[in-house]
């Protein structure tokens, strides 16, 4: 491909300038600094990675840079000169464009529509436009209909559409932040072939990521970020292996990753006959105590509806029978849900569900333990406030206190007060979905651990995207596609674990041939 | 290029909130100046009738009191309703619902002992006032209709309710066609405590008192301030969020109610039309002024209430409008809000570290 380039340019002194130039960006929120004299050149015909956990600082850093944010100190140079962008236009004129996580498309406009927005040039001309979508999405490699409505777009699609429009604006310098999180893994292979395309082309892309596979694939030089400073920056050639790389990243040396050794099967906690809520439809599956059942699949396949269903905010539309939980029909368990040894639910919104950002942690503590911790209706914050402390400490839990609020700590600390705060009420049933989102290595690893221990007394229905994190905790997997179980089948059975990636993207099991014929 | 950019601030100031305030009062001040200097009246003269009419003697800070009393507890009222984000602006209406409950227990029971009569008139007052309140609050949990709307749209409802009684059923046969009804035995009528503060007063403070103490320390407090923080967090903890809003609403009813009976009671000594007068809207006024802690709502109350009968005086003494002194409120309430944005916000300079690295 295009090694022969990076390898001549990785050589020496370059001569050519690059095309965009960081020089010491500082950046300050209160009192957390996020980016600390960060330098950082972009050039033309590379794929550039930024390697960090959450909370490194890279979107602080992908913000200055397309011009929604400003720095507090340091200077941006592109083509040599320096050029304080103002604002995203200022970013965009000089040829920087962003693909955010959640897209900025209208849904209800076509794809056309869509890159014509923000061009102010009075007079608008869709069909030389439609005629430049199609030119430019050959060019790259994109199946993508002009005239199609966003919203019947597939999360991949709706992506292409995005870096079309940069594309369209003759973006020099394109910026992926995590453009992974929500593609099937076919998706993830077109995307990055059209992104070396485009690096060829002499473009310059920047790729966000922390997942250190696809970063080891597709960049062509990796920068690690770590606290807000590059620690290290490679060329493709001297990058180290996939260990070496994660242990940059956190800055220590990681732990054992978390073992899954199988404990006894107990009674069936959780079963579900031809259950259907919404998008979800025909599931059938069992849990057993001691069980870790995973649910893996790309966002958005019914994973939702699923949890609403179970967790009782939604009936299911196939009749009480079909869900039965800890014994009883979903009716029946719902009406007489017990507050102790009974269900809880680890919702993947922390902030937004699992608890009330602004209230501390005592409170929200007591917002789902409050029951035990009642008199004659008054409330006995005293005794309450000796268990909550209890938790913080056997969970580790960084935080200024009992009175600290629960939106100043961090994902993983506010993760690991939900889980233990769930935890006290000893379930029987948890349902945990993407539990390890957003987390460091570090919480993710105390989070599986602790999910894993719970198996003792407990079933857990894990509901996760990430595919890592199913296959070092599931005894059960159900894959889930399009509202549908394409297949439930034990860890044991190697050649299926083998072929989640593909199920995930709706081929069944045992039909791999179809899509080799498809892809070619 | 210099500029300045609004930052958020990390810890709420301490001292911002002692600066803001004043300044947001001058502001308001300095805008109605500008009014009264249209009409060549003179600012500062207005000034000093206000402030003396308000709170410039005892003559006059009692007066104060007794319009701060309904203030209070009708602001108490929303305040707990606001608390869960349920906007009730229906305290007026609930308010006049409140008189005609308290006006029944006295036509209905007459000849109780004092004790006897004011307690079932402030718990009649009560009931009519809560149930006027619930009535949105089951709109809203049935049909999901907009508790603003049907609140205020009650108001009306409410008060034509009240009118309908003093001018037809109640109207007392002696009152020479005036539309009241007859005048309360004294059993009826709340005593003077303090000068000529009557008992509403103590009123007051147990239901502050009471108030406070749910909020904090019982379980339903607990789960109705978790419901206002995040819905979806009460839902997700099994916060029964239907019955809570209905709960709500109910109580913030109950004491617009107790409100309008006390006025009744202690005021009027009869159930009169001009019962309404807009409490209920101060109330809300007070409410966000105060932005819910009851100690603070106890002293917007008297101030705006101070407000109040300052402007009567400002209208006999400078022939200024009676519309005066909402204009006044509406400034107060506009500029302290407008100023609530330094609590949470702060401008910081820019440019030139950039210009200077170039």
């Amino acid at each position: 491909m295009i090694e022969t380039q990076t390898s001549a340019a990785g050589e020496g002194v370059r001569t050519a300038p690059p095309l965009i130039r960081l020089e010491n960006i500082c950046k300050s929120y209160g009192p957390v600094r996020a980016n600390r004299n960060i330098s950082l050149e972009i050039r033309s015909g590379e794929i550039l990675a930024l390697l960090g956990e959450n909370g490194a600082g890279k979107s602080t850093l992908m913000s200055i840079l397309s011009g929604k944010s400003r720095q507090d100190s340091g200077t941006i140079y592109v083509d040599g000169a320096p050029a304080p962008f103002r604002s995203p236009r200022d970013a965009l004129a000089a040829g920087i464009g962003m693909v955010y996580q959640h897209f900025m498309l209208v849904e209800a406009m076509t794809v056309t529509q869509n890159l014509m927005l923000g061009q102010a040039h009075g007079i608008l001309n869709p069909a030389a436009m439609r005629r430049r979508v199609l030119e430019l999405a050959a060019r790259y490699g994109f199946e993508i209909n002009p005239d199609a409505m966003i919203s019947d777009l597939s999360m991949g699609e709706r992506q292409r559409v995005e870096i079309l429009k940069l594309l369209y604006r003759d973006c020099r310098v394109l910026i992926l932040d995590e453009p992974t999180a929500v593609l099937t893994p076919p998706e993830i292979r077109q995307l990055f072939s059209a992104l070396r395309r485009m690096a060829a082309d002499g473009k310059a892309v920047v790729f966000i990521s922390h997942k250190m596979k696809e970063v080891l694939d597709l960049a062509t030089e990796i920068s690690i970020l770590r606290r807000g400073e590059i620690v290290d920056h490679f060329l493709r050639g001297d990058v180290p292996g996939e260990r070496e790389l994660a242990e940059r990243m956190v800055g220590r040396q990681m732990d054992a990753a978390v073992e899954q050794t199988p404990v006894d099967k107990g009674e069936v906690l959780l079963e579900l006959s031809h259950a259907s809520c919404g998008m979800a439809q025909d599931l059938s599956c069992t849990l057993r105590r001691g069980e870790v059942l995973a649910v893996v699949g790309v966002a958005g396949n019914g994973q939702r509806e699923l949890v609403e269903m179970v967790t009782g905010s939604v009936r299911p539309d196939s009749g009480m029978d079909s869900v039965r939980i800890l014994g009883r029909n979903w009716n029946d368990f719902m009406r007489a849900r017990m507050s102790r040894k009974s269900m809880v639910y680890i919702p993947e919104d922390r902030k937004g569900l699992a608890t009330c950002p602004s209230l501390d942690l005592l409170d929200n503590f007591l917002l789902t333990n409050r029951n035990g911790f009642q008199n004659f209706g008054f409330l006995d914050r005293r005794h309450s406030a000796t268990a909550a402390a209890d938790i913080m400490e056997e969970y580790q839990v960084v935080a200024d206190g009992l009175h600290a609020t629960a939106g100043s700590l961090s994902g993983g600390n506010l993760q690991k007060m939900v889980l233990g705060r769930e935890f006290f009420r000893e379930p029987s049933l948890i349902v945990a979905e993407n539990p390890t989102q957003g987390l460091d290595i570090g919480a993710m690893e105390e989070v599986w651990r602790r999910i894993l221990e719970a198996r003792d007394h407990a079933g857990v229905l894990l509901v996760t995207s990430d595919l890592r994190e199913a296959m070092t905790l599931a005894d059960t997997f159900a894959v889930m596609y399009r509202g549908r179980f394409i297949d439930v089948f034990p860890r044991t059975d190697a050649e299926r674990v083998e072929a989640i990636g593909l199920m995930m993207a709706g081929i069944r099991f045992g039909e791999e041939e179809k899509e080799a014929v498809h892809e070619a | 290029m210099d500029g300045f950019r609004v930052v958020r601030r990390q810890t709420p100031h301490r001292w911002v909130g002692l600066i803001v305030l004043p300044a947001a009062l001058l502001i308001a001040l300095a805008f109605c100046s500008l009014l009264l200097m249209i009409q060549d009246k003179s600012p500062v003269e207005a000034a000093v009738v206000l402030f003396q009419g308000g709170f410039g003697s005892l003559y006059a800070l009692q007066d104060t009191m007794l319009k701060a009393i309904p203030i209070f507890l009708c602001s108490l009222g929303v305040s707990i309703a606001f608390r869960m984000k349920v906007w009730n602006i229906g305290a007026e209406g609930q308010f006049a619902l409140g008189g005609v409950g308290a006006t029944w227990a006295v036509l209905t029971f007459p000849g109780l002992p004092m004790p006897l009569m004011l307690a079932l008139m402030l718990a009649c007052a009560a009931v009519t006032g809560g149930l006027w309140g619930m009535l949105p609050g089951l709109l809203k949990l049935k049909f999901g209709l907009n508790e603003i709307i049907s609140t205020l749209m009650l108001n009306y409802i409410g008060i034509e309710f009240m009118r309908y009684l003093v001018y037809g059923p109640w109207k007392d046969p002696g009152s020479m066609g005036f539309p009241m009804t007859a005048m309360f035995p004294e059993e009826a009528v709340f005593p003077e405590v303090i000068g000529y503060v009557h008992a509403g007063l103590i009123v007051c403070v147990i239901a502050a008192v009471a108030v406070s103490v749910f909020l904090q320390r019982t379980r339903l407090g607990f789960e109705l301030c978790a419901a206002g923080e995040n819905p979806r967090a009460a839902r997700y903890a099994r916060i029964p969020y239907g019955f809570l809003l209905v709960f709500v609403l109910t109580v913030s009813g109950a004491l617009a109610g107790m409100a309008g009976c006390v006025e009744v009671s202690a005021t009027f000594n009869r159930l009169q039309p001009s019962l309404c007068t807009g409490y209920g809207y101060t109330a809300i006024v007070v409410a966000w002024l105060s932005r819910l802690r009851t100690p603070s709502i106890a002293l917007f109350s008297i101030f705006l209430a101070g407000l109040l009968v300052g402007t009567d005086n400002l209208q006999v003494d400078l022939q200024v409008p009676a519309a005066f002194g909402g204009i006044l409120e509406g400034f107060i309430l506009l500029c302290v809000l407008a100023g609530q944005f330094f609590y949470s916000y702060t401008f910081v300079r820019t440019g030139r570290k950039q210009g200077g690295a170039a």
